[in-house]
This record gives structure tokens, sequence and C-alpha cells, in this order.
């Protein structure tokens, strides 16, 4: 595990995270939900016409819905303003598609990914990387033999425009509706920047892309969206990072991710959000997984003060499969409410649901999940397995499962465990010699290590360094 | 928090609740819980149902409670008896023998104005059975058998008991007479477990299947006590039922062991609860269940551990076994945990009968059917297995046979 070693000692993650720049800003629009703010993003961004439409739709549905609020055990939305919030803040970039050198970006936007080894990592082992500055994507850069091969990875403002075709029939139509929630419906309304992802027919991008946002702004709001269409055949592994320093104001983050895997495609979407303690994040993510097709989530879920976030997988066609593999941690003062949602609505279709959540110093964490076996999915099969490690008396962990089972010939399971860590584990490791705290670190790192496994080493190393950082108590 | 308004009796009074009370000869508290009841009926909903968005997995609201009660009506066959040092008592003479015992634990368990139904329950039962188990007292076979033989029906039922008592309960449900309209049956069950006494109260549901069911079955358990619960359902078109137990009491223990069999379109919604509230207390819950035909069961499993509940192991099983592709299964086992102390773990499964199993049988010679209804029953041994009571067992055992199909 030496480059394991050496990238802990490259990488401060601290520093990383939670670092303040000034604000720069082009465009800031007011707070607050209005139709003016929506008209007046659509028109920054030189809209088409049906885009514009779209948007102020959603702002409708938006102001018609009530907020969530009787969900058994759901987190405490009390202490969010979303007329506190200013949606829109465009950085003073000189090329709004995003430059693709990052000596071309304004120093300190520059600094802030050097910081978080976005630069580097895409030197070593991406594909192509998009990076996002509050409200739009500042650094885009694909290889150029995926270019080649017609892959697209731009950002997602500039593929309305460039794409019409592709993003009219995909973007919030038949994966994610505004209608769905109230927060898909407020992204609907304001959301911007994001990655758009195309892969042709048939075609593999071996190396990963990835996306990273970055929410610098006091009371921002952050709704990036991202569109990833696989093409029969082909596969893809995106990444999103994201991160925001902490101020006094909450912050909002309310992406909006929508896949569609066709026949016989294969996407992995492996995300790993360490928002500030003072974020909100409600996203919406959602995959349509045609047949032969295989979706994987893997989400490291440990920032935020507050996180509503349950990925679907709706397996349509014949063999579908997918995999979610979720980790949560929950420090002090957070509510981390996650977990996955697959429905079977074709025959033989497999889903399997491995979640891991930690919860310390008073966090909550909570697996809600929902697997929906539709009547005619016959030969389905499920397996949920949930494990809940908790460190003290004032945290607490729940786990909330919910089984629709309409089809008879299936084959469905769950489990879940809550344990303490194991005095008798630490007493062992203490007898090897480690002291309390590297004892603790071992233990956890064991139990999340079944994810961790399943990502790039960067981001395998990333997970343990903040998991390691949480027990520390060091991040804020 | 479901907002959809609950429908008001307009054919129940306050002057039928005092005939019910006035016959029974209550005293006047006693009226007074059932009068503050029905006039509750008016803000108070259904009991909670498992809901998705966009889906309550079991319908109440759409029930005619109006049509379905028939409050002066009342009529049954009962037998209620057990060994001369327990007292087995008809609410009457439980209100002459112990009315301070009654007063002080009637409503503490089950609160009358918990929801729609337990208030309906609490203003017009007219039947029901006070079994008191002194202290020390070794008590089995405590027999209640209720049959039905009108439109509705409302039991109560109230167990104490003391210190270092042990006591097993058996209770029937059945219809007599079957009407030409559908029918309702509301029971309630509370059960004050006092310090080191061990009760263990078995359930059995036979009602036709032109009946509604509602039933609210909660114990309470002080240091060191047991409560047991099994738990048939057989009958009824459709059944809502909870049972739990509040482990109150330092080192108190609750096995909750539950089989239920639906068959044609009966709807079965099965509560089990737990509530870890004391340091070193136990929970088992084993629940399995077929569902043939259309009929559906919607299964709600929850283990709350409280934040004092210091070393708590909770444990969850629940199986169904889905004969028919037109049936429906649902299963929502939850853990609570507040207090890390905790040794946790539930599962849930649902499948069908393992077609391996079933060659294995047809090629030694079984027929297709005789092999399936062989693996039917076998699916239900672990949970007989927990029945601790012989009588009970092979009841439920018999049950279950009938209802498999030649």
């Amino acid at each position: 595990m030496s480059s394991e070693q050496d990238h802990l000692k490259e990488t401060d993650t601290e520093a990383r995270f939670d670092f303040k720049q000034e604000e720069r800003s082009a465009v800031r629009s007011e707070k607050g939900l209005t139709e003016e703010v929506v008209r007046l993003i659509s028109e920054d961004k030189d809209e088409p016409e049906w885009m514009l439409e779209r948007r102020l739709r959603a702002l409708k549905q938006y102001q018609a819905m009530p907020m969530p609020t009787d969900w058994p055990g759901q987190p405490d939305l009390s202490g969010l303003d979303v007329e506190e919030i200013v949606p829109y803040i465009r950085p003073d970039v000189d090329k709004r598609e995003g430059v693709d050198d990052w000596d071309e970006l304004p120093d300190d936007i520059k600094d802030t990914f050097e910081k978080l080894g976005i630069p580097e990592a895409e030197r070593k082992a991406l594909s192509g990387v998009g990076a996002q500055y509050e409200s739009e994507i500042v650094y885009q850069n694909m290889q150029e033999q995926w270019e080649e091969k017609g892959v697209i990875f731009m950002n997602m403002d500039q593929a309305v425009k460039d794409h019409p075709e592709i993003v009219k029939e995909h973007f919030m139509t038949t994966c994610v509706p505004p209608s769905d929630n109230k927060f898909a419906a407020l992204h609907g309304a304001v959301w911007s920047g994001g990655s758009f992802v195309y892969v042709p027919e048939d075609v593999t991008v071996e190396m990963p892309v990835q996306a990273y946002f970055r929410m610098n702004s006091e009371g921002m709001g952050q709704f990036e969206h991202t569109l990833i269409v696989a093409e029969p055949g082909s596969e893809v592994h995106y990444i999103e990072g994201c991160s925001a320093p902490k101020y006094g104001k909450h912050n909002l983050h309310s992406g909006g991710v929508e896949v569609f895997v066709k026949e016989g495609a294969h996407v992995q979407y492996s995300t790993v959000q360490n928002w500030s303690k003072n974020t909100y994040n409600l996203n919406t993510k959602r995959a349509l997984v045609e047949e032969d097709a295989t979706m994987e989530w893997i989400s490291g879920s440990m920032g935020s003060k507050a996180t509503m976030l349950y990925p679907c997988s709706i397996l349509k066609g014949r063999n579908a499969t997918d995999t979610h593999i979720t980790i949560a941690f929950a420090g002090e003062g957070q509510d981390i409410d996650t977990g996955a949602k697959v429905y079977h609505n074709a025959p033989n279709t497999k889903s399997t649901i491995e979640s891991k959540s930690i919860s310390k110093d008073g966090g909550r964490t909570n697996y809600r999940g929902l697997v929906h076996i539709a009547d005619g999915a016959e030969g389905s099969s499920t397996a949920v397995e949930c494990d809940a490690l908790m460190f003290d008396n004032e945290s607490t962990s729940d786990t909330m499962p919910y089984m629709e089972i309409e089809e008879s010939k299936v084959d469905v399971a769950h489990e879940a465990t809550v344990g303490k860590i194991g005095d008798e584990d630490i007493f062992y490791l203490q007898s090897r010699g480690l002291d309390d705290d590297d004892a603790k670190k071992m233990i956890v790192a064991g139990f999340i290590e079944p994810i961790t496994e399943e990502l790039p080493i960067e981001y395998a190393v990333e997970l343990n360094r903040l998991i390691e950082l949480e027990m520390e108590g060091s991040l804020g | 928090m479901s907002t959809t308004p609950t429908q008001v009796h307009a054919n129940l009074t306050e002057e039928q609740v005092r005939q019910i009370s006035g016959e029974l000869a209550e005293p006047e508290w006693m009226l007074e819980t059932r009068l503050e009841a029905l006039e509750a009926l008016g803000t108070l909903d259904m009991p909670k149902v498992i809901r998705t968005p966009g889906r309550d997995w079991t319908n109440l609201h759409d029930l005619d409670f109006e049509a379905l009660v028939d409050p002066l009506n009342a009529a049954e066959e009962k037998d209620q008896f057990g060994p001369d040092d327990v007292d087995v008592l008809s609410w009457a003479d439980a209100l002459v023998e112990h009315e301070e015992l009654v007063r002080k634990h009637f409503g503490s368990i089950v609160d009358p104005q918990e929801n729609y139904l337990t208030a309906l329950s609490t203003a017009l039962f007219t039947t029901g059975t006070v079994i008191y188990v002194p202290e020390g007292v070794d008590a089995e076979d405590v027999t209640i058998r209720t049959e039905q033989n009108s439109q509705s029906l409302f039991n109560y039922t109230l167990v104490i008991t003391e210190e270092n008592s042990s006591v097993t309960i058996l209770e029937r449900q059945s219809t007599g007479t079957e009407l030409e309209e559908e029918q309702y049956y509301s029971g309630i069950v509370e059960i004050d477990a006092g310090e080191n006494s061990y009760v263990q109260y078995g359930s059995l549901q036979n009602l036709s299947e032109d009946s509604y069911c509602f039933t609210a079955k909660r114990g309470v358990t002080d240091t060191y006590a047991t409560i047991n619960w099994i738990e048939g359902n057989i009958g009824s078109k459709l059944t809502k039922t909870e049972t739990s137990t509040v482990l109150e009491g330092d080192s108190s223990e609750s096995q909750i062991v539950g089989a239920f069999y639906g068959h044609n379109d009966q709807h079965f919604d099965l509560d089990v609860k737990v509530w870890h509230r004391a340091e070193h207390t136990t929970a088992d819950l084993v629940t399995r269940g077929v569902t043939d035909d259309v009929s559906r069961s919607v299964y709600e499993g929850v283990q709350d551990v409280g934040r004092d509940a210091w070393d708590t192991s909770s444990y969850q099983r629940e199986n169904t076994l889905m004969l028919s592709d037109e049936s429906e299964a649902d299963a929502s086992p939850k853990l609570i945990i507040n207090n890390h102390d905790t040794e946790a773990s539930h599962s849930a499964t649902v499948g069908q009968i393992d077609e391996e199993d079933l060659l294995y049988m047809t090629s030694r010679g079984v027929t297709p059917r005789l092999a399936r209804n062989m693996l039917v029953a076998g699916f239900f041994v672990p949970v007989l297995e927990e029945v601790a009571v012989d009588e009970l067992r092979e009841d439920l055992e018999a049950l279950i046979q009938e209802r498999l199909r030649d």
C-alpha cells in the first residue's frame, strides 16, 4: 500500500476542503425563487425558448408542491429557507464553456482545484474532467482518443446548445420529471452547470470521467444537472466529487442526475460528497436501465448538515442489473438519510444493495430503501444488506426498508444489523500495541472496505482519509 | 400524519354508550372514559399504515364503519375459565371484585384515544375478560373463546400479573352466525406483567372471511418480566393488527411469534413492535406467512431501542412464501436505534416454493400437489417450533392443514 501512503502524505484533506476564496461573480441572482430569477438564468445562458419553458413549468410545479415533512424519521428541514438562498452565481471567467487548460483559469479558482487535487488526478487516472465553480463549469477537458470515438463529455449548458436533439429527448422527461418531488421541481427551474456524457454504441471508455463541484460562496444553492446517455453496448464510469467550505449561512445543493443505460450498456456512477456541515443536500438521482444493461451506484456520503438522497434504478428491460453500494458517515450535528430505490419492472432483473453507515458524536444515519417487484417481473431477485456501526450513545442509526412484492417467482432477501464497535476487537488490537484511536480507525477501515475496494484508488484513499479525519473530529 | 379526514359516526349516540355501560353496571369513571372516546371519534385518524409516496398499503378509510357497527345488538358465545387460584372474570364481575385494579390499568397501555379504532372499541365494548394472577401463582390453561354472533363485536381483555407469577392464556376468535352483511370484530388486549412474572399469550384468529378484524395487543414488562406472544391469523377478509411489547423493566424479555395464511382475497396488515426502554432487555420477533390466490400481506416490524436501553439484544425475522402470481407480499422491517450498546438484526425474505425441492419430491413418487402441500406445511415448522403451548400449536397446525389444497 505504498502508493496509498504516498498519497496520504501528499494530501492534507482538511486543508483541501475547508478553505475559502473571495467570491468572484459576473452575474449573481437575487435571493429566492421567482420567475425573474429563472428568466435571468435562462437569459444569461442564452438558452433556447424550449428550455426556458421547461424551467418555468418546473417553477410552477415547485410552487405548488408541499415540502416533504411527513416521512417517518426524516431529517429536519426547518432550517432551510429557500427564499434566503442565492440560486445562481456565474463566476467571472473569460470562457463560458470552460477552458481546457488549468492555467487559463483565474489564479484563485485554479488554486481551489489544485488544492482539491483535481488536475493531478486528471493527469494520472482520468479520461476527462469537468470542474464546476459555483453555478457553472469553468474547466472541461476530454482526452482526444475518446473524442475521436464520438464520446461527448461537456458541460450541460453547452450541451443544450450543441446537442439539442439529445437533450430535448432526455432532459427531465422520462427519467426525473420535475413533478417527481419538490426538490426535483426546484432543480428543474434553476439548474445550472453539470455534465453531459454521451457514449456511442459499443464504445468502452476505459478510464473514468470525472466532474468536480465546488461551492465557494456563502448562502448559495448549487443545482448542477448530470445527464448520461450510454448507447447500446457501451461502457463508462462517471465520478463526481463535491465540496464547499463552511459558512454561517446554510447552503443548498439540489442536483439532478439522469442516467440512460441502453441495451447491454454498463454505467458506473461514483460519488464522494463532502459538503460542508451547513449544506442541505437534497438530490434526485435516477437511472433507466434497459435489457441486459447494468447500472452501478457507488456513493460515499460524508458531509452536509442534512442529506436526503436515494439513488434509484428502474430496471425496465429483461436481465437488467443494478448494484448499489453506499456508505454514510454522520458526525456531530449531521443527519444523513440515504439509501436506495429499485423498481424491478421486467423479468429476470437483479439488484443488490449493500449499505454501510457509521454514526458518531451525535450524528444520525438512516437507511431508507424501497424495492418494488412489479407483477410480471418473474425470476427477479434482490438482496439488501445494511450494516450500521455506532460509536457512542449520542448517535442514532435507523433502517427503514420497504419491500413491495407483487410477483411470486422472485427471490427477495433483506438483512440488517446494528452493532457497537466491539470492545473485544479493540482490546485485541490494543494488545498488539495499537492505541485506542488507531484501533478504532482500523476497525472502521475494515468495516467499510467492501465499499472502498469498489472505488478507484484515488477515491478510496480520499474516502479513507475523510473518515479518518471525521474520527479525529478535525473536520469542521 | 395522514390528513385524510375520518368519517364521523352519525349513527352513534351518547345514549347508546350510556346504555352499554349501564347494562354492565359500570362505575361513573368508566362511563366517562367511554364517552370521552366517543367524543374523540370526530378528531381521530385511522391507525397508521405503511405509506410510500402515492400509496397507502392498507386502506382503512374506505371501510364503512357506520354500516359495519351495530352497537346495541352484540351477541356472542363465550367461554372464559382458568384454574382456581387465578381470577378469570367478565367485566361486570371484575368491576365488583377488583374495581381499583381495573381502574388503575384500564386504558393505561393502549390509549383509548390512540386512534379512531381504539376509541371506537373503548366506547362500545360489551364483552371481555379480566385476568388477575396473584403473587407467586403459576397457572396454565386460561382459556378465552369468543364466537361472534352479531354484526359487530367489541372485546376487551386486561391481564395483570403480580410478582413472581406465571400464566398461559389462549384466546380464540371465530364466527358463529354468519350474516348476510359484512361483520366487524375489534379486540384490545392490555397486559401489565409485574416484576419477574411470565406471561404467555396465544391468540388464534379464525373469523369468517366476510369479516373485518382490528386488534391491538400490547404489553408492558416490569423488571425481569417476560411477555411472549403467539399470533395466528387465518380468518377474516381484512385484518389490521398490532402485537407489541414495551420493555420497561431492566432485564425483561419478549418474544413475538406469528404465523399467517392468506388465500382468496384476504388482506393481512400485521404490525409487530418492540420498544426497548430499559437495560439488558431482549426481544425476538419471528413471523412466517403464506399468500395464495389474490391475497395480500403487509408486514411492518419495528425494533425501537431507546436512549437508555443499554445492552440491548433485538432480533427479527420475517419470511413470506408466495404461492400465486396474483398475491402480493409487502414487508418493512425497521430498526430504530438510539443506544449504541446494542446488538440488533433483522431480516426479511419473500420467495416461492423451491423448484428443486419440488422436483426432488416428485422424483420420489410424491404427487406434485402433495409435495407442494408438504413444503408449505414444512415452511411453517420453524415458527411452530417456537410455539411453546402444545394445544395452540396443534390447533394452528390443523388450521394450516385445512387450508392446503387437494
